[in-house]
C-alpha cells in the first residue's frame, strides 16, 4: 500500500508540474485580456494545477485505503480490471522496463534511419532485432527465419503501398532502381 | 428515404466494394479477436490504404472493419476466456463455462447470430433516427454546439474507467493538447515553439496511432521476454448443424437478444460511453429479467446473447453522434471521424443534405458488413482460431512498422512519425499512471468545437455570457453537464463511508 501512496503522489506532482508548466507556456501567447486565444489554454491550465493538487491530497491522506480504485465498487469496473489483468501475459511478473527503454531505442532508431537508408533496410533492421528482443527466453530464436522474415515483411509492406496505394515511403539507396 | 438506401445499397454491392468490405471484416475479425490488438488499430492501419479511393470506397472499408472487429471480441472471449475487445468483456462470464461444458460451438454460433441481429437493429436505428436528428441539428448555433461539446466531454470524463480526477485530468490535457497550433478565430499562433510543422497542430490520427497503437506496442515490450503461454482450446464442430443451437432456443433468446440490443443502441448514441460498458449493463438486465439467474456464470445461452447482442448494437448507436453531429462516442467512432476528414468530409447536419448519398452508401455498407460478418465469421472459424495462436511479439512489431507508415502517409513527412511516437510514450505513461486514456481523445477532438463555438457564441450576443444558459437546448446540455459531475461526486461521497464502514 506504502507504494501505491507514493506512485499517487508522484502522479498527482506530475499532474500539477504539468498545469503549471502549461500555465507559464500560456503566459506567453500575447492577447487582450478578455477571452481570446489565451483563455481556454489558462482555464485548462488552472483546471490541471487543481486536480493535481485534489490528486496529491487524497493519495497523502489515505496512506492505508486502497487508493487507486476510487470507484472499483460497482461491477463495471471489477470486470474491467478483471479483464484488464487477464490481458497482462505474465501475470504478476515485474514489469522489464530494459525491454522498454531498448524498444523505444529501437523505434527511434528505425525513425532516424527512414530517410537515409530507405524503409525497407530500416524496418527489416527495426523488426529483426525488436522481434528478437521480446522472443520468449528459455527458446532458440531461428535467427536466419527471423532475417527472412523482417526482409520479406518490410519489402511486401514497401512496394504493396508503393504501388498498390501511391504511398511512396522513403527508398533511400533503391531510388536510382525504381520507377 | 427508401430510394437513397436502395442506391447506397446498390453502389455498396459492386464487387470492387464487396471485396474492400469483404477484406475489412475479415481484417477486423482478426483484430477483434487477438487479445491486445483493437478495432481503433485496424482502422487506423487499414488508414493509408483509403487515401488514394473514393471517399464511399474509404468508408466502406473502414465500417467494414469497425463491424467485424466489434464482433470479433466474441472469439476470444468464448475460446480463451480473455476478452479480444473490451467491449466482450461479459462475454467471457459465460463463454467460457459453455466452452468447458463442451458447447462451445454453440456459444460461438449464438453470440455471431446475436451480433448480427444487434448490428442490424442498430442500423435500423441509425437510419431511422440519424436523419431525423440531423434536421433538428440543423438549425443548432454555436451556443447549443459549445454546449453539446461540454456536456460530451464531462459525460466521458466522469463515466470512463479510474477515478473522476484522471477522467477529467485526461480531457483537459487532450484538450491542451488540441490547442497547439494556430488558434481558431483570430488565428494567434499558440505553442507551436517557431516550428512551421506545429502551425496546423497535430493531427487525430497521429494521437490515435500513438495512443493506442504505439502504446499497447509498448506494453508488450514491458512483459519482456517472459513470453506469453496461452493454451487455446478447439471447439468442436464435428456434428454440429448450423449455428449449433435449435430454433426453439433462438425463439427464446429473441426478447433478451432485442432488450440489449435496446441497451447497446441507447449507450453507443450517448457520448463517452459504448460497447465496453453496454455489454455489462446487458449482461447485468438479462440476469436480472431471467428465470434462471442462478445459472448466469455457469455457462447460459443467455450470458453471451446478451453482452454480443449489445456490443454490436453499439455500432448503429455510436454512428447517429458522429454523422449528424460530427461527435465521436468512442476511441473507435474518433478514429472513424480522422478518416472523414481525411477525405475531407465534415460530419455534422450539412452533411445529410450535401452528401446523402454518402450517407446512405455508409448505411449500406454497415448492412452489407453485417451480413458478410455473419458468414465469415462462423465459416471461416477455424481459421481464426488458429490465428490466435500467432505471438505477439511477432505480431506487434510489424503492426508499429504499418503504424510508421500510416504516420508517413499523412504528408510524407517523417516529423509525424516522431508525432505518434510521441504520443505512444505519452499513452504509455498514461497507462502506468493509472489515468484513462479515452477522455484524452474526446478532449482532444471535441476542444477546439468547444473553444471554436464558445467565443463565436460569445461574438453573437456581444460578449454576453448568459447567451449560453438562456439559449434553451444549450442551456439544457450545460445543466445536465453539470448533473453528471454533481451526480458522480454525489455517488462516490456515498461509496467512501461505506468502505470505510465494512
Amino acid at each position: 500500500m506504502a507504494k501505491s501512496r507514493t506512485k499517487g503522489l508522484v502522479v498527482g506532482a506530475t499532474m500539477l508540474l504539468t498545469g503549471l508548466i502549461y500555465f507559464l507556456l500560456a503566459a506567453r501567447i500575447p492577447g487582450s485580456g478578455g477571452v481570446d486565444a489565451s483563455f481556454f489554454p489558462h482555464m485548462l491550465s488552472i483546471g490541471m494545477i487543481l486536480l493535481g493538487a485534489i490528486h496529491l491530497f487524497q493519495s497523502w491522506r489515505q496512506p492505508i485505503a486502497a487508493m487507486p480504485q476510487e470507484m472499483s465498487g460497482d461491477i463495471i469496473e471489477q470486470a474491467r480490471g478483471a479483464a484488464e489483468d487477464e490481458d497482462a501475459p505474465a501475470g504478476e511478473m515485474a514489469p522489464d522496463y530494459l525491454s522498454v527503454v531498448l524498444s523505444l531505442l529501437l523505434i527511434g532508431f528505425f525513425v532516424l534511419l527512414m530517410r537515409p537508408i530507405g524503409f525497407i533496410f530500416a524496418a527489416s533492421i527495426y523488426l529483426f532485432l525488436q522481434i528478437a528482443l521480446l522472443s520468449p527466453s528459455g527458446k532458440p530464436i531461428p535467427w536466419l527465419r527471423l532475417a527472412l522474415m523482417a526482409v520479406v515483411v518490410s519489402a511486401t509492406i514497401f512496394f504493396l503501398f508503393r504501388y498498390g496505394f501511391s504511398l511512396m515511403l522513403p527508398a533511400g539507396p533503391l531510388t536510382p532502381f525504381l520507377s | 428515404m427508401v430510394d437513397l438506401f436502395a442506391a447506397g445499397l446498390f453502389a455498396a454491392i459492386q464487387p470492387q466494394m464487396l471485396l474492400l468490405i469483404f477484406l475489412g471484416v475479415v481484417v477486423g475479425i482478426i483484430f477483434g479477436s487477438i487479445p491486445g490488438l483493437t478495432a481503433v488499430m485496424a482502422i487506423a492501419l487499414c488508414l493509408p490504404m483509403t487515401y488514394g479511393m473514393s471517399p464511399a470506397a474509404g468508408m466502406s472499408l473502414l465500417v467494414a472493419l469497425f463491424v467485424g472487429a466489434t464482433s470479433g471480441g466474441l472469439i476470444a472471449a468464448i475460446l480463451l476466456k480473455i476478452p479480444g475487445t473490451p467491449s466482450s468483456i461479459a462475454t467471457t462470464f459465460d463463454g467460457g463455462p459453455m466452452m468447458e461444458k463442451g458447447e462451445g460451438v454453440k456459444a460461438l454460433g449464438a453470440g455471431i447470430v446475436f451480433s448480427f441481429i444487434g448490428t442490424i437493429l442498430s442500423i435500423i436505428a441509425l437510419v431511422f433516427v440519424a436523419p431525423a436528428l440531423a434536421r433538428v441539428a440543423l438549425s443548432f448555433g454555436p451556443h447549443e454546439y459549445f454546449a453539446i461539446a461540454i456536456f460530451s466531454l464531462t459525460l466521458i470524463a466522469t463515466l470512463s474507467s479510474g477515478s473522476m480526477t484522471m477522467g477529467i485530468f485526461s480531457g483537459l490535457v487532450g484538450f491542451a493538447v488540441s490547442t497547439v497550433g494556430i488558434a481558431p478565430v483570430d488565428a494567434t499562433r499558440r505553442f507551436t515553439f517557431g516550428m512551421v510543422e506545429l502551425n496546423s497542430g497535430f493531427s487525430i490520427l497521429a494521437v490515435l496511432v500513438g495512443m493506442f497503437a504505439i502504446a499497447e506496442v509498448i506494453k508488450v515490450a514491458e512483459a519482456g521476454r517472459a513470453g506469453s503461454n496461452i493454451r487455446i482450446m478447439a471447439p468442436v464442430m464435428k456434428g454440429v448443424k448450423g449455428f449449433g443451437f435449435s430454433m426453439k432456443e433462438f425463439f427464446e433468446q429473441l426478447p433478451n437478444g432485442f432488450r440489449s440490443a435496446a441497451i447497446g443502441i441507447v449507450i453507443g448514441i450517448l457520448p463517452g460511453i459504448g460497447a465496453g460498458t453496454s455489454n455489462i449493463l446487458a449482461y447485468i438486465a438479462a440476469r436480472s429479467r431471467s428465470r434462471t439467474p442462478e445459472e448466469f456464470g455457469k455457462g447460459t445461452l443467455e450470458g453471451v446473447v446478451a453482452p454480443e447482442a449489445a456490443n454490436n448494437a453499439g455500432i448503429g448507436g455510436a454512428m447517429i453522434p458522429l454523422l449528424t453531429l460530427g461527435i465521436p462516442g468512442d476511441a473507435v467512432t474518433a478514429i472513424l471521424l480522422g478518416g472523414l476528414m481525411m477525405h475531407g468530409i465534415q460530419p455534422g447536419p450539412m452533411l445529410f443534405v450535401t452528401q446523402a448519398d454518402l450517407v446512405y452508401t455508409i448505411f449500406a455498407a454497415l448492412t452489407v458488413s453485417a451480413i458478410v460478418m455473419l458468414i465469415v465469421e462462423f465459416y471461416g472459424l477455424r481459421i481464426f482460431v488458429k490465428l490466435l495462436a500467432i505471438p505477439r511479439h511477432i505480431l506487434l512489431p510489424m503492426i508499429l512498422v504499418l503504424c510508421a507508415v500510416g504516420a508517413f502517409g499523412l504528408a510524407s513527412r517523417i516529423f509525424d512519425i516522431w508525432t505518434v511516437l510521441g504520443f505512444g510514450i505519452l499513452g504509455y505513461a498514461f497507462v502506468k499512471a493509472g489515468i484513462p486514456t479515452a477522455p484524452f481523445i474526446i478532449g482532444f477532438i471535441l476542444g477546439p468545437m468547444a473553444e471554436t463555438n464558445f467565443r463565436r457564441g460569445l461574438q453573437l450576443s456581444q460578449g454576453d455570457y448568459t447567451g449560453f444558459l438562456t439559449n434553451p437546448i444549450s442551456g439544457a446540455f450545460l445543466a445536465l453537464a453539470a448533473l453528471s459531475i454533481i451526480w458522480q461526486i454525489w455517488s462516490g461521497m456515498r461509496k467512501r463511508p461505506a468502505r470505510t464502514s465494512s
